[in-house]
């Protein structure tokens, strides 16, 4: 089944990291598809969109984004966004997304996903905001469930009811982590299998897997090592609510060699069946 | 060109620079923090301010947590985090905010450390993370971007630390080799970034009629920069990449272009006379007022010898793609 956007399912592809810019190039290895972190390429005119432009004549991509600050009480950052655009249509990104966080304040960048309280007004803001973004995009937006550390006393809702909420009122796609499902369960205590089941997988586009850190009192989404079992478990089970849904993996520290890191992220072909 | 003229061009490896959306971690590498994660015994501290009710005030309130230095106390008691946010299975409202709080500094640490690989070599682990944290404190970042985050580093070396960094202090008791390096390594990540420019070549040089020559100003491509140290730190640089772990060189004057071809970085080291050419050549003066002061500078030169040598260079400058077009006044 297709998502509700058609947008394509292009398979189970990988996060394109800079260690893996020459092995690719030079060996231009079989890849169904490369995410690209956005903001690696804005604020540059130099060597990193070399390495883009080289990838993405080869390779169909995504965008995916940790600068928007889209839950933000700051204005959207108009200039952001006219670049972000003019990337994806240097790129052709099939695709464009980012995080349903915020990463600073009164004008200052922590750089990080921060978690936003689960309120109606915190939802009424970000679905203006997601709109925004979408008028400019000219395509809708796929936002994605982030690690969390850390929940809002004052939150009536729960992190799926929001994110279901958001998607609906402001018509935007879904990017699901199944591996921050998985950490944030352990982290805030709830059962992965409810999340899934309050998400709206006709929004679907994506998923994500990737490793993670297990520090006994809190879970880090470290992306870093292979995938743990549970997470494969979750994408199976995510797939086979949102099939044609396309697959990547996320390696960013520690990262192996691209064979390596591609063969992690083939294995999700034993867990997805027949989708993608 | 001689190798004592020009020193050597060196290729860099890609850069590694990069913004993930994983949280980083690194409990190995682990700063001097006021306890740790887990615990839960922050002084309670009488509580001044109102719990925040809108989404405004609660991202004030949790980015001001974030964002004050760990060593330091948190600035928000402990009563007013249980209020705040709710505890988790094993971690309280407490320890759950302190995750972000070390996430924010790690990730900023990592940053800097990209860009400052030769200088952290140097200071050593523990004083590098000690300058990363000053800096952080004195510059948060107001950008969406990493990519300058750390164009300060410098500066902050120059001006502003003090002990513990003596093993790398000069005879005066600052830190100005230091300062050297990074600035160094800041060109290297400017460089990167720098726009692209098609190169002049010597057939377009060949295209400028004879009598234009001497109004002729060239303009520099984009990714390059010239620096001149008080110290040879291109010789540290290139032996630190290298790989092997080289002494604190004693103060020497040296002069450095970095400039990028593709996607390759490259440093050479210039003499004098050659780094005051370019210099004039890229600053907006003609050809002819530039070519006179290489000419004045090279005086107790065997003239043939001099014209000899600035042809050298010039061919070497335009070959290397140093000048993307030619403007006339």
């Amino acid at each position: 089944m297709a998502n509700r956007f058609n947008l394509p399912n292009l398979g189970v592809g990988l996060g394109l990291r800079t260690v893996h810019y020459s092995r690719i190039l030079e060996a231009e290895p079989a890849v169904d598809w490369f995410e690209v972190i956005s903001d690696n390429y804005m604020e540059t005119a130099g060597r990193p969109l070399y390495y883009l432009d080289a990838i993405a004549e080869r390779y169909p991509v995504v965008m995916h984004g940790v600068g928007l600050s889209i839950g933000s009480t700051d204005p959207l950052d108009t200039a952001y966004l006219a670049n972000l655009r003019a990337l994806r249509d240097r790129t052709r990104a099939r695709w464009v997304s980012d995080h349903l966080c915020w990463t600073g304040v009164h004008g200052k960048n922590t750089h990080d996903l921060l978690p936003m309280p689960y309120t109606e007004e915190a939802l009424t803001h970000v679905v203006a905001r997601v709109k925004q973004v979408q008028d400019v995009l000219g395509a809708p937006l796929a936002l994605e469930n982030p690690s969390t550390y850390a929940e809002f006393a004052s939150a009536p809702m729960r992190e799926w009811e929001f994110l279901g909420r958001l998607a609906e009122e402001a018509d935007c796609a879904i990017l699901l982590d199944v591996n921050n499902v998985y950490v944030s369960s352990r982290n805030h205590g709830f059962d992965p299998q409810v999340y899934l089941a309050a998400i709206p997988f006709d929004r679907v586009v994506q998923l994500h897997v990737a490793g993670h850190t297990d520090h006994t009192t809190h879970i880090i989404d470290s992306h870093i090592g292979p995938v743990t079992t549970p997470v494969w478990e979750l994408l199976g089970q995510a797939c086979e609510r949102a099939r044609g849904a396309s697959v990547l993996l996320e390696w960013d520290a520690e990262i192996p060699s691209f064979e390596e890191t591609h063969a992690e992220a083939l294995r999700a072909r034993d867990f997805i069946g027949g989708s993608p | 060109m001689t190798a004592a003229d020009s020193g050597r061009s060196t290729a860099e490896p890609i850069a590694l620079r990069e913004r993930a959306s994983a949280t980083p971690q690194s409990p190995e590498r682990r700063p001097r923090v006021r306890g740790e994660i887990e615990t839960e015994t922050s002084p309670l501290r009488v509580e001044r301010e109102a719990s925040p009710a809108s989404l405004a005030d609660q991202q004030r309130w949790f980015a001001r947590a974030v964002m004050t230095p760990e060593s330091e106390a948190s600035p928000i008691g402990a009563a007013l985090v249980t209020s705040i946010l709710t505890p988790g299975p094993q971690l309280g409202p407490l320890g759950r905010l302190e995750i972000y709080r070390r996430a924010y500094h790690l990730r900023l640490i990592e940053c800097l450390l990209d860009d400052y690989p030769a200088v952290a070599a140097t200071l050593g682990e523990e004083a590098f993370e000690e300058l990363c944290r000053k800096y952080i404190a004195v510059h948060p970042s107001t950008d969406v971007s990493l990519n300058a985050y750390g164009r300060n580093m410098s500066d902050l070396c120059r001006t502003a630390l003090k002990p513990p960094f003596s093993p790398v202090r000069s005879a005066s008791g600052d830190l100005s080799f230091v300062a050297d390096l990074a600035a160094l390594e800041w060109a290297i990540v400017e460089v990167i970034h720098a726009a692209t420019a098609d190169p002049l070549t010597m057939t377009g040089l060949a295209e400028v009629p004879a009598s234009r020559w001497a109004d002729a100003r060239l303009v520099a491509t984009p990714a390059f920069r010239m620096l001149r140290f008080g110290y040879p730190v291109n010789q540290y640089f290139q032996a630190f990449r290298e790989g092997s772990r080289p002494e604190v060189p004693p103060p020497a004057t040296s002069s450095v272009v970095v400039y990028r071809s593709g996607p390759t970085i490259w440093r050479m080291d210039l003499s004098e006379a050659a780094f005051d050419l370019l210099h004039a050549l890229t600053s907006g003066q003609s050809l002819a007022a530039s070519l006179e002061g290489a000419s004045a500078a090279l005086s107790g030169v065997d003239e043939s010898e001099a014209a000899g040598r600035v042809g050298v260079w010039f061919r070497d400058w335009v070959s290397s793609g140093l000048f993307s077009s030619v403007e006339f006044a």
